[in-house]
């Protein structure tokens, strides 16, 4: 048996799917083709792994989840949102961006100026009061213009 | 459940008796989860899509045909279900858990296992998954339901509405190109 009908027949081998005649065939081959043999124990392998894999069982509640959907009528059936419906969703997303912006634009802009002048105004330093000439404070900066102007 | 229980329960829905459907879950819940947990790669995904499965399950059991099987009929809605998932708009899965999120276990061979082993089996189990995910969806409807659901030739191509002969070849090409990923899998590690 050639290779290439070799590697055709080694799935159906390692499932125990070939005819006797065929299966005796195959099993000569691999007993003096390397190349063929380390196939085989790759494909084993594999299915060694995917036959042992854990087995997920449905989350607890799953059955209840289920029941109260069908009967909330809320079935996502096709859960998938039809692209219109989802364009529309995106459209009025962003419309109610923008409109958020131009009315807070709107109602801001009549009376910001002053407001920020109010504000401005109440950042001004000259809100608080020079230091009175009997505090520590007026003390010390007495000194320092007796000093500065040395 | 029973090929005669499971008509007797189809009969009373059909009747009107729609409580009897959580028996169709309880009983099926356990495979159609695991199916749609390998087709798609997370616990999140899998959960809606199983869900969506019943559902339809549910709106469709009246127009159901006696002549097949339930749980193949259910296996081909979870399929068809996992399938439209993958489709979904990208966007949707920006608000989705990464499929990367959590690795799969293989069930340890061995009673006890070391922790060296259980990371290890951890590693392997991820990357099968990996390895799954990178396979087409009708490949990897073929190998899941084959190798991991151990479904009959017969049955998968009842299930998929396919010829046996195709399913044959869609499992060989998936083993194929299984074993290429986990090899460059076990080659990197």
């Amino acid at each position: 048996m050639k290779c290439s009908k070799a590697h055709k027949l080694i799935s159906p081998y390692s499932y125990g799917e070939l005819s006797e005649k065929e299966w005796k065939a195959v099993e000569n081959h691999l007993n003096v083709c390397h190349g063929c043999r380390t196939e085989f124990e790759e494909m084993r392998g594999l299915s060694y792994l995917l036959v042992n894999t854990e087995k997920f069982k449905a989350p607890y509640g799953f059955h209840t989840r289920v029941m109260a959907n069908i009967s909330s009528g809320k079935a996502r059936v096709g859960a998938k949102i039809p692209v219109i419906a989802g364009l529309a969703e995106g459209f009025a997303i962003i419309a109610v961006i923008v409109l958020g912006i131009f009315s807070g634009t709107q109602l801001t802009k009549g009376f910001m100026p002053d407001r920020t002048r109010e504000v401005t105004a109440s950042l001004s330093l000259d809100v608080f009061d020079s230091a009175p000439s009997d505090s520590l404070g007026g003390a010390y900066l007495a000194m320092t213009e007796v000093r500065d102007e040395k | 459940m029973e090929k005669s229980e499971e008509l007797a329960v189809i009969n009373r829905f059909k009747n009107g008796d729609e409580s009897v459907f959580e028996t169709v879950i309880f009983t099926h819940q356990d495979r159609i989860y695991n199916l749609c947990r390998y087709m798609l790669g997370n616990a999140h995904d899998a959960e809606d899509a199983a869900q969506d499965t019943f559902i339809k399950a549910y709106q469709n059991l009246k127009n159901f045909r006696p002549d097949s099987s339930l749980y193949t009929w259910l296996y081909r809605i979870a399929v068809n279900t996992c399938i439209d998932y993958k489709r979904k708009p990208f966007w949707e899965s920006l608000f989705k858990r990464s499929s990367e999120g959590e690795a799969l276990v293989l069930d340890p061979p061995s009673d006890e296992p070391s922790p060296e082993r259980l990371y290890e089996s951890k590693q392997t189990g991820a990357a099968l998954q990996a390895a799954l995910n990178r396979l087409s969806p009708k490949l990897r409807a073929v190998i899941v339901l084959k190798e991991i659901e151990g479904l009959s030739y017969e049955e998968i191509a009842a299930a998929l509405d396919i010829s046996i002969g195709t399913v044959k070849s869609r499992i060989s090409r998936a083993r194929e190109e299984l074993k290429r990923f986990m090899k460059k899998f076990m080659e990197q590690k």
